[in-house]
């Protein structure tokens, strides 16, 4: 039974739920829940604070799961809830500016695909030394690109922003980060 | 499942299910949903297209919408003119359209400039083919013979036959320092033009034509500064007391 959960995908088990089986409901939990942890350990640093908000994240999930439209992917409607409550945490610490002028201009999208496949476990590396003094529209980015793997459409779709905009964060960010990496370098 | 804070976290989220605690939300709270915002933008919509099809109307039938044809002091007075209440109420309303619309996929994946562009021509677009309908002008002169009791102060408040500083209205008698002008609400001025008075006349004899004056009033006398004659097929024209008298007068 246990193995034949593993074999569904995570719209299958949805659509399982929609219908009445919430106990599979633990199996989503369990498959994202450190991914969750991951995600917003790059923006909140109390425990406390972390748990709260992945716990606020799966039970939103679960009273919103007949929302959910199962052609599409689940992870990310998950990240989507994830990215909200992350905001209004960061809005209520003021954190946050209340407008962001890269989603309003259009932008060259910056699709280098090949490459960033090349170099995102070197980046990982570098990311991890510097990611604490990006903004956090940059760091989102960052961590939803290179740690979570999510596609620029993905994360278009979760943060709510086009996609060019995502291009040119990632971009934006690399160039922060190296001036952020040559510094602590120079420092040592 | 073997750290502690893991298990905790799950263990909650599935004893908060388990209890009846968290509650799936229905189905139909979700159609609901949808069909409020459905309903929403609509709404707004048709009040943005309302709102900004009556700005171009009132600019049209007062003559402000020609006054940047009359150069700096034209603009200048153009500026005061404009109907900045309504237009900041229009920029609102357009920015909660923006906000309904980036809702959809296909609306937030691109950026806000091509959303907002689209909305803008489209309102503007509407609301110019409203602007050649006969829907203002009838609500207008509705308004005028308190028929409308909803929108009515709207129409009576922004009386486009009451400013002191622009006249639109039609030569009725050449006298021997101007003429007189009809304006649409029957009333007649006396315009005086003199040395100053620029004007931009497309033949000598007016009597007939409609034309737009910008000059102060003074007990129904006008020292004209500029005169521009215009032929903009208004409707607002064709239904005023301006209308019955001619006719009266043809009988």
């Amino acid at each position: 039974m246990v193995q034949e959960k593993d074999q569904q995908s995570d719209e299958e088990i949805v659509a399982q739920i929609q219908l009445g089986g919430v106990d599979l409901f633990g199996v989503l939990i369990e498959r994202y829940e450190k991914k969750m942890m991951r995600y917003a350990r790059k923006f909140l640093s109390d425990s406390e604070d972390i748990k709260d908000v992945i716990q606020e994240v799966f039970i939103k999930a679960y009273k919103n799961i007949k929302s959910f439209d199962t052609k599409r992917k689940f992870s990310t409607w998950l990240y989507r809830i994830a990215h909200n409550e992350l905001i209004n945490v960061l809005k209520k610490r003021k954190t946050l500016p209340l407008f962001d002028s890269d989603v309003f201009l259009p932008h060259n999208l910056h699709d280098n695909n090949l490459v960033q496949q090349i170099d995102r476990q070197d980046m990982r590396e570098m990311i991890d030394k510097c990611l604490d003094q990006l903004e956090p529209k940059y760091r989102e980015t960052i961590v939803l690109y290179y740690f979570e793997e999510l596609s620029y459409k993905e994360i278009a779709d979760t943060m709510q922003i086009p996609i060019s905009t995502v291009g040119i964060r990632i971009k934006r960010a690399k160039e922060k980060m190296k001036s952020i990496y040559e510094k602590l370098e120079n420092n040592i | 499942m073997s750290n502690p804070e893991q298990k905790s976290i799950s263990d909650a989220v599935l004893n908060k299910i388990k209890s009846k605690e968290v509650k799936m939300r229905p189905k139909y709270y979700f159609i609901l949903r949808t069909v409020l915002t459905a309903l929403s933008i609509f709404i707004v919509t048709l009040f943005v297209l309302y709102l900004i099809s009556f700005i171009i109307f009132t600019l049209r039938a007062s003559g402000i919408w020609f006054l940047p044809e009359f150069g700096f002091s034209g603009l200048k007075v153009f500026l005061t003119l404009l109907p900045w209440v309504l237009i900041l109420i229009a920029v609102i309303l357009i920015i909660t359209l923006e906000i309904f619309a980036k809702r959809f996929a296909f609306v937030y994946r691109k950026p806000i400039f091509y959303s907002i562009l689209v909305i803008i021509i489209f309102v503007l677009l509407g609301s110019f083919i409203i602007g050649k309908t006969q829907f203002h002008p009838n609500l207008f002169w509705k308004a005028q013979e308190n028929r409308l009791p909803i929108a009515g102060k709207l129409y009576r408040d922004f009386d486009v036959n009451k400013l002191k500083e622009v006249h639109r209205g039609i030569v009725s008698e050449i006298t021997k320092d101007g003429f007189y002008l009809e304006k649409p609400d029957g009333q007649i001025l006396n315009i005086i033009i003199n040395s100053n008075t620029k004007l931009l006349l497309k033949k000598e004899n007016m009597k007939g034509d409609e034309v737009v004056i910008m000059g102060k009033e003074d007990n129904d006398i006008i020292y004209a500064a500029v005169i521009k004659g215009i032929n903009d097929n208004m409707m607002f024209f064709k239904q005023g007391p301006i209308n019955k008298h001619l006719k009266n007068q043809l009988q």
